[in-house]
């Protein structure tokens, strides 16, 4: 299509277009994401050659008291008049020397931090294997020799190692300082004072005051624990190693297997992988449409009460998903289940259905926890398409009346193309957060699909459920880590290409 | 023609208010049925019955369910105090939620700095691994900053340290609001730290109420992350989510499941009352932030 | 000026960890820091002057366990012993000390199930008086926690076990010997059987009756005997067939239903197979109706067969880690002495492990005690029992009774299975 064609298009047909065209690209649009992953990290590598380099020319260039700062952090500044923020290096420099001596009185913090990382022992991380009693000579009483606890040494380890990252960080800033004063000192500048400093902090820096706080927050709750976690993916750790290794990509290996001892793990994998996608399909794409279909019902044109209705069905947001769910399951029961009860009054059914726990039709369980998250998400979707719907604009429809098209056909080609075009972002949300729909499965399932067609898993569970049973139940902590990863990889491939194929249609949207 | 044309709405207007009296219906009955089994008299955790059935004495419906509920205090049960801690609990992290929250999504809005890009990616990143695979590191991280031994302020943490990163949606929301308001502040002298507090702010109240709402909530339908920060402790610092799950595990229910029930609306009322009343806040604040339009 | 909040950054990071962790070390180091009391080469079990000791109970003994714990404090008043209680479920306690073994209790109850668990991790410490300890208990409760000739826990009680509960007024004595009667007569009743079979503490009982019986630990691995195994395939098969047989009767659901079943009016429970913690309750709202006998016989290929149980104990156990380990000792010493153990019996129905205080008119006044006592003879001990057995083994029992599981090539299929993934590891 050439582009004087494209511009005459309505902007749905041109939202369809970029959409099928995106669909033809995938496979190309893959590769980009690859491609883009791949430039992310030359760019950081890129970026810290560029900081070192940087490192060595100050020096040549640095005068005596640049060439100090190399060792004592914050000389220069001192000396040039910059006070505060020399003390405020120099202390760092003190605090971080301390630490890495002592480690904190802490086993496992500072150099002994690095030392019991498995560099020393064949991967092992820490020396004492086994747990033993010894008997004190002089008293003859037993004292308990414990086993290195691998976990809290790789943890301590791990905040070793970012508190040095993060001292170099500041290490090179300080050099980087240093230079900087004695280059404003040459030109005859003068050098900002502390008081300075601080004011700009309210202003043109003012983003360094919003964000320090939550990023350090973020780094020590999230981050921290989140490498920490990856490192495991790559060790031996599980219930029958407190003591563990590390053992390089053994446990991703037991995720893809096909035969061997690990081809129960490597099917249930890929058992769980293929039903959580299609549970995120149904889950998001029910949800949006019969949500729609809802919220257009309550809001059409002289349908009175519109917020009664809209309270009905929003009153079910607020209440707590495990008290709700859990009365679901309840209701859903097997054995006197209201809703079998209910059925079999009706004469519906006969025989009460077991709708989570039939194990011989695992469908109807899957089929039971997607009509019921249809329940949890319809409320959902009603409370964001609302506004929007509302702004389509009514004379689309009465057009699309007059052309004889009725209420079916005008929501699938006026009302659709219209909300995807604008709720897209929302819809990846909900996607990413359909895979990682915890609740519903937990809750209404529980073990009653759990078989031994599965490792440690039932036909409902979705990834985040089995690693969930895994890290609580049987802990297989490198196999749930191992899984955390695989799920962050479907989310951000699944992500990134509907963030390519948006940014897509925004952009040509932009030019026409 | 005009005849048929009137009948016709008539017929779908009929239905559409058959549709959405049958689904309403459905959406509220395990409420209902919650509240109603609440006051019930007799039975446990199974019941064989959709209504409360007279019991030994002919009672149908009671209140002592609630007056268990808060006014035994034994050593399975004490909800008056578990109440308590998530309310504290709750508000605390609600308060540092809004500010982390808000701060993050203004600098992402409005201000410009080198790192905005990558640290805006690396939100996203963040985003996307489970929230599970870190439970029990952060457990290990709070005893090794020696947190642990203030429960409260363990689960305050958990619940707002990473708030930041929810910040999508109310940097959709000031994306909305025009970038002319900063820049004629800026021209009347008015540094950013101003502009932040008494321009953007005060505008944006659907949004810090949407904020406000949903960090509220947390802490009250959080069972799993709790468990685990507080389950080693004694029950005097659980919160009503761990509260009520211990009701309904293997060894209470029978006892306990009527208090469960009882309890699930004492925690629910209150919430969906908050958010009936502020919904009109939440969708604006939810449809402006979360969509593009 | 980004470096200086980074620098900020750091310097609130590090003293926020300097601060924290000055306070709370107490490290992995449970070096013992008593003074030398002289050159007494053989070992002395005295107390630690003033001790700290957390302890562990469940809520339903927790108010007796405070009342020993004070009596113990007065029985050494001159050691300034401080002791806190605190109310932990018995699977939770095992599962928080293994989560983190110098947070949790210096003394906790658990039960035999959570035994290999807890050695697994090296998290019990053994008892120091073994001697006295081994001479008063039951020699089965001795034997389950006995590892490598050293005794793991103190025995805390011997009814860990399940029997059959029935409502005298639908199943008579006579019917409750064998399965088939006691499902037709709830049958004739309109009521329900109730079986966990989704649990793999009841579900064992299935494979169990077909002569399938664990035989300890070997490397991390659940061993198990020679089986015949077209004998448990036969046995399996047999219960699959009564309950697809009387499928409006037998009701698969956690033991508390049965409970609920009783308390209804009428009852929609006539009987089923439970333990005895819901026995008080069981009994209180069957009264004059309550029967208690040991699991019933099952009709196999025209066999009657004696179903077997699976019977463990409760233990109290030391914290491996603990700081004051012969303070520990002695209170979990106090708290499963004969004393301790008659109180129990009286206060909430535990049977003793204590082979004197068995005697005592709380434990052999108790129905429900004696069928457990009398099942003991039918049952597999609950010893070396691996933390993998439970999962396929409940998963196991939920497909007998499901509709697929109608031929023995795949009820077969389905206990190799359970096998291979209970040897996993």
């Amino acid at each position: 299509m050439k582009y004087i064609d494209y511009v005459q298009l309505n902007p749905f047909q041109k939202f369809w277009y970029n959409f099928k065209n995106a669909m033809i690209a995938l496979p190309s649009n893959i590769g980009k994401v690859f491609k883009a992953i791949g430039r992310f990290f030359k760019k950081i590598f890129v970026g810290i050659g560029k900081g070192f380099a940087g490192y060595f020319t100050r020096f040549v260039k640095g005068d005596w008291a640049t060439k100090l700062s190399y060792i004592i952090m914050g000389f220069g500044n001192i000396v040039r008049g910059q006070i505060g923020k020399g003390i405020i290096f120099l202390a760092t420099e003190i605090a971080f020397i301390l630490f890495m001596v002592t480690g904190l009185g802490q086993v496992g913090l500072g150099w002994s931090g690095i030392y019991n990382l498995g560099f020393f022992n064949n991967g092992k991380i820490g020396f004492h294997e086994k747990a033993y009693w010894a008997v004190d000579e002089v008293t003859g009483r037993r004292v308990h020799m414990p086993a290195d606890n691998s976990m809290k040494l790789l943890l301590y380890g791990v905040m070793t190692l970012v508190i040095i990252a993060l001292f170099i960080v500041i290490y090179v800033a300080a050099t980087k300082s240093a230079y900087k004063v004695q280059q404003m000192k040459a030109a005859g500048e003068k050098p900002q004072s502390f008081k300075e400093d601080v004011a700009a902090l309210l202003d043109e820096k003012f983003h360094v005051t919003l964000l320090a706080f939550p990023t350090l927050t973020i780094s020590i709750f999230t981050i921290l624990p989140l490498i920490f976690m990856i490192l495991i993916a790559f060790t031996n750790y599980d219930q029958s190693h407190n003591f563990f290794q590390w053992v390089g990509f053994e446990t991703f290996g037991q995720i893809f297997a096909t035969t061997g001892a690990s081809a129960l793990k490597g099917k249930t994998f890929l058992e769980l992988t293929k039903w959580t996608l299609v549970w995120a399909v149904f889950a998001t794409v029910l949800n949006y449409i019969l949500g729609m279909v809802v919220a257009l019902m309550i809001n059409k044109k002289g349908i009175k009460l519109k917020a009664l209705w809209r309270t009905l069905f929003v009153v079910t947001v607020a209440v707590p998903q495990f008290v709700s769910l859990l009365l679901m399951s309840q209701m859903l029961d097997f054995n006197n289940g209201a809703i079998n009860l209910v059925l079999q009054h009706l004469g519906i059914i006969k025989e009460p259905i077991n709708f989570l726990g039939d194990l011989s039709h695992p469908w109807i369980a899957r089929i039971t926890v997607i009509v019921v998250n249809i329940w949890v998400g319809i409320p959902y979707t009603i409370l964001i398409t609302s506004g929007i719907l509302m702004n389509i604009p009514a004379d689309l429809y009465e057009s699309a009346t007059i052309d004889g098209a009725g209420p079916v056909r005008s929501f699938v080609s006026i009302t659709l193309p219209y909300m995807l075009f604008v709720t897209t972002p929302y819809l990846i949300t909900t996607f990413i957060g359909n895979i990682n729909n915890f609740n519903v499965i937990y809750l209404l399932c529980g073990s009653a699909q759990q078989s031994n067609e599965l490792y440690r898993a039932g036909y409902t569970d979705l990834l985040v459920t089995w690693l969930f049973n895994l890290t609580t139940v049987s802990g297989d902590y490198n196999l749930a880590a191992a899984i955390g990863i695989m799920v962050f990889i479907v989310c951000a491939t699944v992500s990134l290409l509907t963030f390519n194929l948006t940014k897509s249609a925004k952009n040509e949207e932009e030019f026409s | 023609m005009i005849k048929s044309y009137k009948l016709r709405r008539i017929i779908s207007n009929a239905l559409i208010y058959i549709l959405l009296g049958g689904l309403g219906l459905i959406w509220i009955s395990p409420l209902v049925y919650m509240i109603i089994h609440s006051f019930r008299a007799d039975g446990g955790a199974f019941y064989s019955h959709i209504l409360p059935w007279p019991n030994a004495d002919g009672v149908r419906f009671t209140l002592q369910n609630y007056v268990d509920l808060f006014t035994k205090a034994d050593n399975t049960a004490n909800f008056p105090q578990w109440f308590l801690n998530t309310f504290i609990i709750a508000i605390f992290s609600c308060i540092i939620s809004t500010l982390a929250v808000m701060m993050v999504s203004y600098a992402f809005s409005r201000l410009r700095f080198p790192a905005r890009k990558p640290l805006i990616n690396v939100g996203m990143i963040l985003g996307m691994f489970p929230g599970f695979m870190t439970m029990i590191a952060i457990y290990y991280l709070l005893k090794a900053l020696g947190i642990l031994q203030l429960p409260h302020l363990a689960l305050i943490i958990c619940y707002s340290a990473g708030a930041g990163l929810g910040y999508q949606i109310s940097k959709g929301f000031f994306d909305t609001i025009p970038r002319a308001l900063d820049e004629a502040a800026t021209i009347d002298g008015a540094t950013k730290n101003q502009i932040f507090w008494k321009i953007i702010l005060p505008m944006s109240k659907p949004i810090i109420v949407y904020t406000i709402l949903t960090s509220f909530i947390g802490p009250w339908t959080d069972f799993v992350l709790a468990k685990i920060i507080v389950g080693a402790q004694g029950q005097q610092y659980y919160t009503v989510a761990i509260g009520l799950q211990i009701f309904i595990d293997k060894e209470h229910k029978s006892a306990y499941f009527k208090q469960f029930l009882a309890g699930s609306v004492v925690v629910a009322v209150p919430i969906t009352a908050l958010f009936l009343f502020l919904q009109r806040y939440y969708v604006e604040g939810v449809t402006a932030g979360g969509v593009k339009g | 000026m980004k470096k200086f909040v980074a620098l900020v950054l750091a310097v609130l990071m590090m003293a926020s960890v300097l601060v924290a962790c000055g306070g709370g070390n107490n490290g992995g180091n449970a070096g013992n820091t008593d003074t030398p009391k002289g050159d007494t080469p053989a070992e002395s079990l005295e107390i630690e002057n003033g001790a700290k000791l957390l302890v562990w109970s469940a809520d339903k003994a927790v108010d007796l366990t405070k009342k020993l714990c004070e009596d113990f404090k007065a029985a050494n008043a001159d050691k300034n012993i401080e002791i806190e209680v605190q109310v932990q479920g018995e699977d939770a306690a095992a599962t928080q000390l293994l989560k983190d073994p110098d947070a949790a209790a210096d003394v906790f109850s658990f039960a035999s199930d959570q035994l290999s668990r807890l050695l697994k991790a090296d998290s019990l410490a053994p008892v120091f008086s073994a001697k006295d300890v081994i001479a008063r208990n039951s020699e089965d409760s001795v034997t389950v926690a006995t590892v490598d000739g050293e005794l793991m826990a103190f025995p805390e009680t011997c009814d860990n076990g399940y029997c059959l509960i029935y409502d005298k007024s639908v199943v008579s004595d006579e019917q409750a010997k064998t399965l088939e009667g006691v499902l037709e007569a709830c049958k004739a009743a309109g009521v329900k059987f109730v079986i966990d079979a989704g649990n793999g503490f009841y579900s064992c009982m299935f494979p169990f009756t077909g002569g399938l019986k664990i035989d300890g630990i070997k490397d991390d691995v659940q061993q198990f005997n020679d089986y015949n195994e077209d004998e448990v395939v036969a046995t399996l098969k047999a219960f699959s067939d009564l309950f697809h047989k009387y499928s409006d009767i037998f009701m698969s659901s956690e033991d508390s239903r049965i409970n609920a079943g009783f308390q209804e009016t009428p009852h929609t429970v006539g009987a089923g197979i439970d333990g005895p913690w819901n026995v008080t309750a069981d009994l209180a709202a069957l009264g004059d109706n309550f029967g208690a006998a040991k699991l019933p016989t099952i009709n196999v290929k025209g066999e009657d067969k004696q179903i077997i149980s699976l019977h463990g104990f409760k233990y109290i156990g030391v914290n491996a880690v603990s700081k004051y380990p012969y303070a520990a000792q002695a209170l979990a010493d106090f708290l499963t002495n004969k004393q301790s153990q008659v109180e129990r019996a009286k206060a909430v129905a535990w049977a003793p492990s204590n082979t004197e205080a068995l005697s005592d008119p709380a434990v052999t006044e108790n129905a429900a005690l004696s069928a457990i006592f009398e099942q003991k003879q039918y049952s597999v001990l609950q010893s070396g029992i691996a933390e993998t057995f439970w999962t396929p083994m409940g998963a196991l029992g939920n497909y007998l009774w499901q509709e697929s599981a109608n031929d023995e090539a795949s009820i077969k299929a389905q206990l190799e299975k359970a096998i291979m993934l209970i040897k996993d590891e």
